[in-house]
């Protein structure tokens, strides 16, 4: 066989696989009928109308937005000193935290949402919000310290010590020699966080109650009831808006290499 | 020393103490449920749980959909990652930034497009009824089949990064070398290729089992109330049930695989770089 036509088949193939549904939901949404269909049955916004009128669609858009948001900026106050203690000083015990931090990963999300409800919630009588935003919130910890302590490993300590000793305190050594040159892990870290929080189903699934749920809980609770474009509408504008954050972040600071 | 030592502490105290209760603790008592029965610690609620046949069969089904999707992306990842290293590398950046960029895309979104695509008015219906090879729509949704399709499209970018990564790691000059040595392209692959970039395939074969095992969209969506995976089983025994146990013993389980698979990965990688 032709070795360099090979590849070339093989890569589209794999990206008509990959991106190709993406085109085909997108078609759906533009659909004028009652119910989802591909080739869509005439085209119209009237489903685009649609999805931005309904009340529960807005609603779960808002909690998500800013829930991702407030855990992002949360999880990086925590994280950060965090990972800098753990590349600086390297406690007793750091092989520990390092499987600690590695462990939700690993831990299926519905579990800690279920176990969130049981040993959380319940006994204290959280409000949705709130359990939320604390289970987001710890799911990115470890996110942050990840990116973080990347880009730490790649910063030489003595630049920081040598700020120090021509007299520079240890803030002010942290503030404008490891703050400035983690900036990009920082960034990096926070649209990712943001886009794990504004994707996550597992974990917020037991917590959000009736009427109040993410986003996207809301289009799984709306697609157990409906058979109409109004999914594929919202899944197509959510993939352009991750679509542009991440070829806006990838011109950037080449994302990919974080992930 | 002290100073340093205080200071450790108070940077790593908040995160840690976030981590302990907003995932941790809960987590650690909620599965340490499966274990408590009257009277002390046992496994009855393990010997309960696989005791019926259903439960039995959503076990079976999560490890065989969990095994073929991996080798399903470990066949099509190496197709792919040698594609892309045979190009240059600035089409290397590009074919790797267009794979990664489904991963940032809702899986929600993601799986649902199959909804459209496997529906009885969906294209492959549509094919199927044109062509007069079925009378009527065929049912595509609700099966395994389309679990398993949905979990590859989910999956297969973790796989082709690691194996990206591994083949560019492997020297340039030994497939050549074993070429002219007399290696067939199959030869050269499975006595070069594969034991040089062992390391990458586990590391993504890891990635891509776990995810499957812990995957709640696709079942969910995909496999409808009726073709269950763990995940959805742990999810209907609480909702329609309120049965915790089996809640429990699941989350057990399904930890456990996880954790099982990772520790051997990080054994085999440990044992490697000691070799070298």
């Amino acid at each position: 066989m032709n070795r360099t036509m090979t590849g070339p088949i093989v890569l589209s193939i794999t990206m008509l696989f990959l991106l190709g549904p993406f085109a085909i939901i997108a078609a759906a949404g533009f659909s004028a009928g009652e119910t989802l269909a591909f080739p869509p049955e005439g085209l119209s916004f009237r489903w685009f109308g649609a999805v931005f009128r309904e009340e529960s669609f807005r609603g779960a858009f808002a909690i998500s937005f800013f829930l991702a948001a407030g855990a992002t900026v949360l999880a990086l106050l925590l994280g950060v000193p965090a990972a800098y203690a753990l590349d600086r000083y390297r406690p007793r015990g750091t092989e520990w935290i390092r499987i600690l931090i590695a462990t939700p990963f690993i831990v299926p999300g519905i579990l800690v949402g279920l176990a969130l409800l049981q040993y959380l919630v319940i006994p204290t009588d959280l409000g949705v919000l709130p359990a939320l935003f604390i289970a987001h919130t710890a799911l990115l910890v470890p996110y942050a310290m990840r990116v973080v302590s990347a880009s730490l490993a790649n910063l030489r300590v003595d630049i920081e010590e040598a700020a120090m000793m021509l007299g520079a305190s240890r803030l002010g050594a942290f503030r404008m020699i490891v703050l400035p040159n983690i900036r990009n892990g920082i960034l990096a870290a926070s649209i990712l966080g943001f886009i794990t929080s504004f994707n996550q189903v597992p974990v917020s699934l037991f917590l959000s109650g009736p009427g109040t749920g993410t986003l996207p809980i809301a289009m799984l609770w709306y697609m157990e009831n409906n058979y109409d474009p109004s999914i594929a509408v919202l899944s197509t504008l959510l993939a352009l808006l991750s679509f542009a954050v991440i070829m806006t972040a990838e011109r950037l600071l080449k994302l990919s290499r974080y992930v | 020393m002290i100073g340093d030592r205080a200071r450790t502490y108070a940077l790593l105290a908040p995160a840690m103490g976030f981590i302990a209760i907003g995932f941790l603790l809960p987590v650690a008592w909620f599965l340490a449920r499966s274990l408590s029965v009257k009277g002390g610690v046992g496994f009855d609620h393990y010997a309960e749980f696989f005791s019926s046949p259903l439960n039995r069969e959503v076990f079976w089904r999560t490890l065989r959909i969990g095994l073929e999707v991996t080798l399903t992306c470990a066949a099509i990842g190496y197709a792919v990652a040698l594609a892309i290293a045979e190009g240059g590398q600035a089409a290397r950046g590009r074919w790797l930034g267009l794979i990664v960029l489904p991963l940032m895309i809702s899986p929600v979104a993601r799986t649902y497009a199959w909804i459209v695509i496997l529906g009885r008015t969906g294209p492959i219906n549509n094919l199927i009824v044109g062509l007069g090879l079925s009378s009527g729509p065929l049912r595509l949704l609700f099966s395994e089949t389309a679990i398993f399709i949905g979990l590859v499209q989910l999956f297969l970018p973790m796989m082709v990064i690691s194996l990206v990564s591994a083949l560019e790691n492997l020297p340039r000059d030994v497939v050549p070398a074993a070429r002219i040595l007399g290696a067939g392209p199959v030869g050269a692959f499975f006595k070069v290729i594969l034991p040089l970039t062992r390391e990458g395939l586990l590391v993504g074969g890891t990635l891509v089992f776990t995810g499957s095992l812990t995957a709640y969209i696709t079942p969910a969506i995909l496999g409808g109330s009726k073709v269950l995976m763990l995940e959805t089983l742990l999810y209907q025994r609480v909702s329609v049930a309120d049965d915790l146990v089996s809640a429990s013993v699941i989350g057990v389980i399904l930890t456990g695989m996880s954790f099982a698979t990772n520790a051997l990965l990080r054994r085999v990688a440990r044992g490697r770089s000691a070799a070298r």
